[in-house]
């Protein structure tokens, strides 16, 4: 009877421990190794979004976003035992990558579409050009013709002069 | 029009229409370039020079040495760019270039920055020794401070000082392997980046 209640008493000491250590174990952990599997997604959504033909300037928003997810966890990482604000800059650090992750998606479909059309584009005006230069080429040989004639027709036959 | 010239003509439509087309390809896709960093540091003036103050590369502690550090990016996408500051003496290995290793050098702190490709990251990187002792006949440096944090130096010594130095390694993130690697990849190529600038710390420098 007696074990039984010191195994009730056990598990209820141990209940209650085992979640602050495990606290205690994951703030040992660098936040920017907290929040790496994040940076990694949104770091590759970010490339395929570039692949996938986004410009310069398309990109830019979401590098600015990365650096200010980047200077959450690094300030996460300098502070000096608040807990508190620590798992906020986390948190805000983890929201701002959702955000970069969102945006370079929305960017990588845009894009995508964007470079298509114009592949689709290039390619029917080269078909364009081809026939208008095939026109070109066949009027250009009707007129040269009919040059070659009328300069025919207007030939004149001449005596010599000595 | 005789069937003679309108296959001519078709004739003429196809050449046409190929030469038209390899211009497209040619205009829509894009050309290989070379992928590369550009790793530099400037003195205090933004300058290849003044890079100890009063010119002096004995320092002591206590003298700030102002340098702006800085990395283009032409790799033609976004990286993630790490650079990590080691201290060294004279005896501890530089970075292989051949082997593409890092210097064993101990870190003493690192500057994470997403770039966007052509983009120019630059940052002041203003240091100072704040601790050192010298236990018979060797300088050992204890302390550093680097833009206003100060880090610890596990125990580097250089005999009277001699021939510290500073090593600045470019470290750049791996997409497919999910790591962080030194230099970076250039087709089947490993390339590195890395500098390193030489200072004293005699006796002399510390009275």
């Amino acid at each position: 009877m007696l074990g039984i209640r010191w195994f009730l008493v056990i598990c209820i000491v141990l209940a209650i421990l085992l979640p602050l250590t495990a606290q205690t174990s994951s703030s040992a952990l660098q936040p920017t190794e907290e929040l790496q599997p994040r940076f990694s997604s949104a770091f590759a959504l970010v490339h395929r979004a570039e692949a996938a033909g986004a410009t310069r300037e398309e990109t830019a928003d979401l590098v600015l976003l990365l650096n200010k997810a980047l200077q959450l966890s690094e300030e996460a990482t300098r502070l000096p035992g608040s807990e508190t604000q620590r798992v906020a800059l986390l948190a805000q650090a983890n929201e701002t990558l959702g955000r970069v992750e969102t945006e370079a998606t929305r960017l990588e479909v845009t894009a995508s579409q964007r470079t298509f059309t114009n592949r689709i584009a290039a390619y029917v005006t080269g078909g364009i050009g081809a026939l208008l230069a095939t026109i070109a080429y066949a009027y250009g040989g009707y007129i040269w013709r009919r040059y070659r004639i009328k300069r025919t027709f207007q030939m004149r036959i001449l005596p010599k002069v000595k | 029009m005789s069937s003679q010239s309108r296959r001519f003509l078709l004739v003429v439509f196809l050449t046409f229409l190929v030469i038209f087309e390899m211009v497209a390809y040619v205009t829509t896709t894009p050309r290989p370039r070379e992928q590369f960093f550009q790793l530099y540091i400037l003195g205090a003036n933004r300058l290849l020079s003044d890079y100890y103050p009063n010119n002096d590369p004995n320092i002591g502690v206590g003298d700030l040495v102002r340098w702006h550090v800085g990395v283009t990016d032409s790799m033609g996408s976004v990286q993630l760019v790490v650079i990590r500051i080691k201290l060294a003496n004279q005896t501890i290995r530089p970075p292989d270039d051949l082997q593409a290793q890092p210097s064993p050098a101990p870190l003493i702190t690192e500057f994470r920055r997403f770039i966007q490709d052509n983009e120019t990251w630059e940052m002041p990187f203003f240091w100072q020794i704040v601790n050192a002792d010298m236990p018979e006949g060797y300088t050992r440096i204890l302390e550093m401070q680097i833009n206003n944090e100060t880090y610890q130096v596990p125990g580097l010594t250089a005999l009277d000082g001699h021939n510290f130095r500073v090593i600045l390694e470019l470290w750049t993130w791996e997409t497919q392997s999910e790591t962080l690697q030194f230099g970076w990849s250039s087709g089947n190529e490993r390339r590195v980046a890395w500098l390193q600038v030489w200072f004293n710390m005699t006796s002399s420098a510390r009275q």
